[in-house]
């Protein structure tokens, strides 16, 4: 071996407690992008396999009703590949408990074997042509714990009908299932698809020989056009009562899914930047220092015929070990941790078909990144070699000038401190890139401490919020179908209501040039006691009579601001489109909405006087009071939702707790560098003060109090810095289902406060074992380096 | 009798800046060096001594001037060509060792030849600096005395032409630094090398074939030492 290698190695295992922590950021660095990007890719793969298998349609459509004969003209339509009318509807399920509101929507199957949309079995039977079998959506199947030969009954038009249950089938249209945008999230035991014969759901929904809703293929050559289809198909079904015309891009399932995995790719992407940045920042700070220490032998080296650049590539190798022996562990660890993640997603996510290949383009893009990484840290932390002049630094270095401060112009507070501490802040003035590399790395600590104790209570908070301030009802009632408002009065008396207000939730597209997007409008009276809007600085406004909020996300989204103006469109037939101001951009943390007062709503939809539902304040428990009310689809508390939401968001902590406990480390990784670096400089001096006559302790209360003194700087400095970090994480990882406020609670600076301080203790222990261990008159004789 | 010319320098000069001061380290100094002997630059510290050994060595450059190493001129040289010079050519001695702490002697000593084409044996040379039974000791494990022998040997199995010591007893009591002087003086017998002491310990000049003295930058004399005694027989 090279003796410039040899002396490579013996100085990493001289400081492996270095070595090892920084290749440990690196490892957790590739692992988590290995494997979040394995588990975004391997998803959207097997999403997409998934689409491919059950042929799933490229575009839905709505109606009143259509004869089947109409369903194939649209064939003509250019680009359209396939078309099939199914029966859809809504209808409750009776179930064992009365006080309990099960929904299932039950959509009609055609005969024919090689439909749109096709059912993948995974367990029981198909329906086949039998009139009282039934093939029941999985997560209902599982959240109901059904089994084959059940009897469910749906309850159609006034009567129920028993069917049996013979399969457990998924289906591309509700990976995700969700009744509809409002809801948010998924009710397994609440709400479920039951997939029927298109003769059972015809005869029993009055559909004879026509249907309500059309499932569209569109060739691949139109895919990019796929929007002037939708423009054609809303014109082509405006006489047969076109509701909504959804393109896959829009449908709710895949929307969700998608976002699933772009917010899973963007994540691993900024963790592993991060990661990376942070190594890379300490292994400079590192080789910088080092090279400083090394300065006589790099003279050495320079003296004898090394040529600058293989000294340079000397310490350049220590950087690029790193990166190698990082990546190698980190990959390996990768592999399984991949799988894992994987399949606990796929599964979690309800896509039966399941790709958990491995892709190595993964561990080389991995390796690829991470070793530049370090190559470009290595070159920048150890550039200073090139321009060490032999002869210079053969000879021992001056000492500093002992210049006075400027803190000791400032007599009047200079003379208030005590001697030793004067000491303590004269060296750090003296060494002031030293003392900045501390303070700059307690800062970062600091910052990447305050993400996971950020992200751990954020969610609590979030939905404190959302369900506090934001929206303040108790219940939420939805009705079958529009009622007149006056029906408030008559819920009012059927149950104990503090109050109630009417509202109007409709599905409404809005466009801004060539952006589109159909939003979940909510209409209610100006002077809500409801909803408390309030605009990103916190400021409460109120609905004005024209024009409409809309939630910051969908401002993004459509690229709006307050004062544009927009087109609004309803999917009722022969109603105007409607241009509209938007007046304000509203915080919404859950879901995203556009926000009016209801007698806008009442202009748009040219119809005065209904409601689609009601918000209540009560301090009761109304739903068994209105459970057998004809006209009620729905009533949903308000508390029950907030449950179900942190429920629902468990797994999305611990993913993303995990990858931000690894800050942890991280933090930790930076003060134990940047301590062991400065002290490792400082042994002469300790020498020196040991012969002086100091003693050990006093050595080391002087090197705390420097420390306490920069770690209060770091401090001080990491407070914007973690602000910073989480205003970033807000915009990149909201998502249309929820936004992360960046709302920081004073315990999180607390709690980031006492974990960097720990950091620093333990840090501060290692120093002790070296000023405890010092052989000073060792390091004092033997001047070698 | 006629000596052959190993290293020419003419009219070398060189100046410091320290702040708004003009600091003269060598002034006009003209001097060769012959293929096997072994001279002692003697002076006072901040003579210009170190400075001249490490313009000669490729470690510095004049300000003006010019200096020939087997007739070919090293001013011109570019960073790489010096570096090789250094390499090829000459071998240095350090004041302070100035080893490798994580090398072990011979180590330190390979790290020296494994990039020069033509270095001697290595334990051979082990042998000759009398560390043969030590070579696999760290420097901290070393005396005084001892690393300096590592640091000889390291200059010496580079095969180098020229041997430059700056103060090489200077860190040293008064008999590991006759030994080491002892040393220098076998290489040049043994190996027939140059050896170009720097000092400003006088009686040293006594082992050397020729004296050179310096005094602010200039050399103010050069003696030929007619006979040179045994450095075994100098006492400071």
């Amino acid at each position: 071996m090279k003796k410039l290698d040899l002396r490579l190695l013996r100085s990493i295992k001289n400081s492996k407690g270095q070595f090892i922590s920084i290749t440990v950021t690196i490892i957790v660095a590739i692992v988590i992008f290995v494997s979040f990007s394995m588990v975004a890719d391997k998803l959207r793969n097997s999403i997409f396999r998934y689409y491919e298998i059950t042929n799933f349609s490229d575009i839905t459509a709505r109606v009143s009703k259509i004869p089947a004969s109409a369903v194939e003209d649209l064939l003509s339509i250019e680009g359209i590949e396939d078309v099939q009318g199914r029966v859809v509807a809504d209808v409750p399920l009776r179930v064992e408990d009365p006080d309990e509101k099960v929904r299932v929507r039950i959509v009609s199957v055609p005969p024919e074997d090689d439909s749109i949309n096709r059912l993948y079995t995974i367990a029981g039977e198909e329906i086949g042509d039998s009139l009282n079998s039934t093939a029941v959506i999985q997560q209902f199947f599982v959240g109901r714990e059904m089994s084959f030969g059940d009897i469910i009954t749906p309850y159609i038009g006034g009567k129920t009908y028993p069917l049996e249950v013979v399969g457990e089938v998924g289906s591309p249209e509700y990976i995700y299932l969700m009744e509809n945008e409002q809801t948010l999230l998924p009710e397994e035991r609440g709400f479920g698809i039951i997939y029927v014969t298109e003769e059972f759901a015809q005869s029993t929904l009055g559909f004879q020989g026509s249907y309500n809703d059309i499932v569209i293929k569109v060739s691949d050559a139109y895919q990019g056009r796929i929007d002037s289809i939708v423009d054609q198909l809303e014109d082509e079904l405006e006489r047969y009562g076109v509701s909504s015309v959804v393109k896959r891009e829009d449908q709710l399932s895949h929307s969700v899914m998608m976002q699933e995995v772009d917010s899973l790719g963007v994540m691993s992407t900024a963790m592993t930047v991060v990661f990376l940045f942070v190594a890379a920042i300490i292994i400079s700070i590192m080789l910088s220092r080092l090279v400083r220490k090394d300065r006589m032998a790099i003279g050495v080296m320079k003296a004898i015929g090394y040529t600058d650049k293989q000294v340079l590539l000397h310490y350049v190798k220590y950087a690029v070990l790193i990166g190698v022996a990082g990546s190698f562990i980190g990959v390996l660890i990768s592999i399984p941790v991949s799988v894992a993640l994987v399949k606990l997603y796929i599964q979690y996510m309800n896509v039966p078909v399941l790709d958990t290949s491995m892709d190595p383009m993964y561990f080389v893009y991995g390796i690829t990144l991470t070793t530049s990484f370090c190559v470009a840290a290595g070159l920048f932390g150890s550039r200073s070699v090139m321009s060490i002049d032999p002869a210079e630094a053969m000879r021992p270095e001056a000492p500093k000038a002992g210049k006075r401060i400027f803190l000791e112009k400032i007599k009047s507070v200079w003379s208030k401190i005590s001697f030793s501490w004067k000491m303590v802040i004269r060296s750090i003035s003296r060494t002031k890139r030293r003392a900045v590399f501390l303070a700059i790395g307690i800062a970062l600590t600091y910052a990447i401490t305050m993400l996971p104790v950020y992200m751990a209570t954020i969610w609590n908070t979030l939905l404190d919020k959302q369900y506090g301030e934001l929206q303040k009802m108790d219940y939420s009632i939805d009705f079958a179908v529009p009622l007149s408002t006056n029906v408030m009065l008559d819920i009012k008396q059927l149950t104990d209501i503090d109050v109630i207000e009417p509202k109007i939730e409709m599905p409404l597209q809005v466009k801004n040039g060539w952006r589109k997007k159909t939003i979940s409008v909510v209409a209610v009276p100006n002077d809500t006691v409801m909803y408390g809007f309030m605009n990103s600085t916190g400021t409460p406004l109120e609905l004005p009579e024209e024009g409409l909020f809309l939630s910051d996300i969908l401002a993004r989204i459509l690229n709006v601001k307050a004062g544009d103006f927009v087109e609004v469109k309803g999917f009722l037939p022969g109603i105007d489109e409607k241009e509209l101001q938007v007046k304000w951009i509203v915080e919404q943390y859950l879901g995203a909405n556009a926000y009016m007062d209801i007698r806008q709503m009442y202009r748009i939809l040219e119809e005065d006087g209904i409601a689609t539902g009601a918000y209540v304040l009560t301090d009761s428990d109304i739903t068994a009071d209105l459970k057998d009310i004809k006209n009620i689809r729905a009533v949903q508390s308000v508390g029950d939702m907030q449950e179900a939401m942190l429920e629902y968001m468990d797994m999305i902590i611990a993913s993303m707790g995990t990858m931000m406990l690894f800050g942890g480390i991280l933090g930790f990784a930076i003060v134990y560098n940047i301590t062991t670096v400065s002290i490792n400089e400082r042994l002469m001096e300790f020498s020196s003060l040991r012969v002086m006559g100091f003693e050990k302790k006093e050595i080391f209360r002087m090197i705390t109090r420097e420390n306490a003194l920069m770690t209060a700087v770091g401090i001080i400095l990491g407070i914007p810095v973690g602000y910073g970090m989480i205003k970033a994480l807000e915009t990149s990882i909201s998502t249309e289902i929820y936004t992360i406020p960046a709302i920081i609670l004073p315990s999180t600076y607390v709690i980031a406060l006492i974990a960097t301080l720990i950091f620093v203790a333990i840090a501060q222990l290692a120093t002790y074992r070296k000023i405890h261990n010092l052989n000073f008159m060792d390091a004092l004789k033997n001047r070698v380096s | 009798m006629a000596q052959e010319i190993l290293m020419k320098a003419e009219n070398i000069s060189k100046l410091y800046q320290m702040g708004e001061l003009e600091v003269v380290a060598v002034k006009k100094v003209d001097l060769e060096i012959y293929k096997g002997e072994f001279v002692v630059i003697l002076g006072p510290s901040g003579s210009g001594k170190s400075t001249l050994l490490n313009i000669l060595g490729g470690m510095d450059t004049p300000t003006d001037g010019n200096v020939f190493m087997e007739g070919e001129n090293i001013i011109g040289f570019n960073e790489k060509k010096l570096t090789y010079y250094r390499r090829d050519k000459v071998g240095f001695v350090f004041q302070f060792y100035n080893l490798m702490g994580t090398l072990t002697a011979k180590e330190n000593v390979e790290l020296a030849t494994e990039i020069c084409q033509d270095a001697l044996d290595i334990d051979e040379v082990m042998d000759t600096v009398g560390l043969g039974d030590r070579k696999d000791h760290f420097p901290a494990q070393l005396s005084g005395g001892e690393q300096q022998r590592v640091a000889i040997a390291r200059a010496v199995a580079k095969n180098a032409d020229l041997l430059l010591c700056d103060e090489p007893t200077g860190a040293l009591d008064f008999e590991t630094g006759i030994k080491i002087l002892k040393l220098l003086k076998d290489i040049n017998d043994k190996y027939k090398k140059t050896v170009v002491i720097i000092t400003h310990n006088v009686p040293i000049g006594e082992m050397a074939d020729r004296v050179i003295r310096m005094r602010s930058g200039e050399i103010t004399e050069i003696k030929v030492n007619e006979n040179p005694i045994d450095p075994e027989r100098i006492v400071w």
